[in-house]
């Protein structure tokens, strides 16, 4: 010990006096002012300092000195380890333009202290990792909660569903089945009209389900056609007009003088969605008026149905475009029509609005995002079906029936096919300029007897009729070859409206 | 020639890996063992740059916590950049990264460094997302992902590390 301290300044002895104790291992370099090592002393190969040269760059030899010399001021670096394992409180004294490293070794403290701060560390991480999964078992709880409410929201709701819709089937299929008893007793045309209508309303029913359904599940999708939408007022107003003149409502259809003379959008959605507007309007409206108005603001179909009912009240104004909803159970109906509604609406990228007073009435209004089609035909209203034939495919044969008739009375010439077979045969001889093609057949279905007529250059219009509003189904039916898409029962009216726009273009 | 020779510290909060990385790094060597460092390792490795240059790396591996302490700070002198290590699975470690590079900007200027997002291995338990690190990223900062178990992204991460504090292109 002694000798060591022969070859230190005085000044640094008593620095180390001041630091070591008893278990401190000594070791020290002597750094000159250009980093060279000067001197060493003590046991560097505790630090793995080995083969220490004098007179040499001290920081090549010692590589943790590097970008700590020259020391400035008094520095201590605490529980350094280098190299092999044994660790060190460093300090760097400053001496004449170099540094003076001293190491005394504090390997036993260093490791009675990470022993501690290990079982602090480790303590925090399982801490850390239990409020987690607290917080992940409070969020599943939550959502648990939230999955039971939803559930419970939606029994409640499909029990009153069910129970709703039961009572209208009940009702409409007693009147069909008392209607049907009467008539097979006198042949009364008030009895089959009422049997009509029920059916009718019956078929609504569940198309609106299956609409709702279908729109919940995203598989609606838009098929955009030329549409009159003058035409359409003039359909509109022979479903509604008798309708108003029961309850001697006055009813009334505008347009604004830019409504274009053809549009181009679904016309089937635009047509559902007026339905529902008018229907509504005429089943809370006892007495005043019914005013349907469309126009055309800014490149969109505007419209407005203002009726003079009993009007709605603000509350129930925020619930009356919820699925399933119905304010009382007064109401007639699922409650689903304004909630379709506003999904088609939304559908085609646009909005609607209602204002209402209580006593006083309720306006429906919004618009729905369309192209125009600015050229006006002239003779659209004259359209010649005489030398049109249709080749009518359809294996159900009341069906087929029913379809034949409302076409032959509109003055087309129809050939009939039960399959597809039959259908492709028919086609190659007789070359009709449009078919209407069940799907669903037996023999050779729908989409294939498409597919071969096309493969054989069939180019005439097919327009598929299919009782599935399933997007795969609608797909798979273009792919095939078809033309347009119609879901069944499709009522005469349109049907007959389709064959004219498609023979048009 | 003088052999080039930079410091480099590894900064970050507790367990997040930072000694594991440099185990990898240095030794090849990885153990799924937690053994918390007090003070600081220094350890060193030597590597051949793009240019054929060689470069000795001395490592100093601080002890984690989520703030500099007084010690940590001595040990910041003389480093020429470093790597602000993140464990992916404890979102608080990249909190603390943040803070950390902010109190190690103020101690020793603005040096270079890269954010390692590490335990990659257990991304699937990661507490940080993309929208984080995107944003991170059009801050500026270079973020690497790094598993020292499996060594994915390690030699990476110290070769960037190095480039960028000698400025080699």
């Amino acid at each position: 010990m002694i000798s060591i301290m022969r070859t230190i300044p005085l000044s640094i002895v008593k620095y180390i006096h001041a630091w070591w104790m008893s278990e401190l291992i000594l070791t020290y370099l002597h750094i000159d002012h250009n980093d060279f090592l000067m001197s060493w002393g003590g046991h560097p190969r505790h630090y793995g300092l080995l083969n220490l040269e004098t007179h040499k760059n001290a920081i090549e030899q010692i590589p943790f000195l590097e970008g700590l010399l020259p020391a400035k001021h008094t520095e201590i670096m605490e529980f350094i380890q280098v190299g092999n394992g044994r660790t060190a409180h460093v300090h760097l004294i400053p001496f004449r333009g170099g540094t003076w490293v001293l190491l005394f070794d504090a390997t036993a403290e260093h490791n009675r202290q990470q022993q501690l701060q290990q079982q602090l560390n480790e303590l925090s991480i399982l801490n850390y990792r239990q409020t987690r999964l607290l917080q992940e078992l409070e969020t599943v709880a939550r959502n648990l909660q939230t999955d039971k409410q939803q559930l419970e929201e939606i029994a409640k709701n499909k029990g009153s569903l069910i129970s709703s819709l039961s009572h209208e089937l009940r009702t409409l299929l007693t009147s069909i089945a008392s209607y049907s008893r009467l008539s097979e007793e006198k042949d009364h045309q008030d009895y089959v009209s009422n049997i009509k209508h029920s059916a009718n309303h019956l078929l609504a029913l569940i198309d609106n389900i299956l609409d709702q359904t279908q729109l919940e599940s995203g598989k609606v999708s838009l098929q955009a056609n030329n549409c009159d939408p003058r035409q359409l007022l003039n359909e509109l107003k022979a479903i509604f007009a008798p309708l108003a003149r029961e309850k001697n409502l006055k009813f009334e259809l505008q347009t604004t003088a830019q409504l274009p003379f053809v549009l181009v959008l679904d016309e089937l959605r635009l047509r559902q969605i007026l339905i529902n507007l008018l229907n509504n309007a005429v089943k809370y409206t006892q007495c005043g008026f019914i005013r349907l108005t469309l126009g055309w603001e800014q490149g969109h179909l505007t419209f407005e149905v203002i009726d003079s009912g009993e009007g709605i009240s603000p509350d129930a104004l925020e619930r009356i475009f919820l699925p399933y909803h119905r304010e009382t159970n007064k109401q007639t109906g699922v409650g689903l029509g304004l909630a379709i509604t506003r999904q088609l609406i939304e559908l085609m990228n646009g909005e609607i609005r209602v204002e209402s007073t209580l006593g006083k009435g309720t306006v429906f209004k919004g618009f729905i995002s369309t192209a125009s089609k600015q050229e006006q035909d002239e003779e659209e209203d004259y359209f010649p079906s005489k030398n049109i034939t249709i080749l009518l495919v359809e294996d159900t044969r009341s069906v087929h029936l029913l379809l034949a008739t409302y076409l032959k009375e509109s003055g087309y010439s129809v050939l009939s096919a039960y399959n597809g077979a039959e259908a492709v045969a028919l086609a190659e001889s007789e070359k009709p300029q449009i078919i209407l093609m069940d799907m669903q057949m037996p023999v050779m279905d729908g989409y294939t007897a498409t597919r071969t007529l096309r493969e054989r250059h069939f180019e005439q219009p097919i327009l598929a009729l299919s009782a599935s509003d399933l997007l795969e189904d609608r797909e798979a039916a273009i792919i095939a070859g078809c033309t347009h898409y119609l879901r069944k029962p499709i009522s005469p009216d349109i049907l007959l409206s389709i064959i004219k726009t498609v023979l048009k273009h | 020639m003088a052999v080039i020779q930079k410091k480099i510290c590894m900064i970050g909060d507790f367990s997040v890996g930072k000694t594991s990385l440099v185990a990898r790094y240095v030794r090849q060597s990885f153990s799924d063992k937690y053994l918390t460092t007090v003070g600081v390792k220094i350890d060193t490795k030597s590597v051949t740059l793009p240019d054929q240059r060689e470069a000795k790396l001395v490592l100093w591996d601080i002890a984690g916590a989520d703030r500099l302490t007084s010690a940590s700070m001595s040990y910041l002198r003389g480093a020429a950049g470093y790597l602000l290590v993140i464990d992916g699975t404890r979102r608080p470690t990249w909190d603390a990264a943040l803070q950390l590079r902010q109190e190690v900007t103020k101690q020793i200027g603005e040096k270079p460094y890269i954010l390692l997002l590490n335990k990659a291995d257990l991304v699937e338990q990661w507490e940080i997302n993309e929208d984080l690190i995107s944003s991170e990223r059009e801050n500026g900062a270079s973020i690497l992902k790094t598993s020292a178990k499996l060594g994915s992204g390690v030699e990476d991460a110290f070769t960037l590390l190095t480039l960028k504090m000698l400025d080699v292109p």
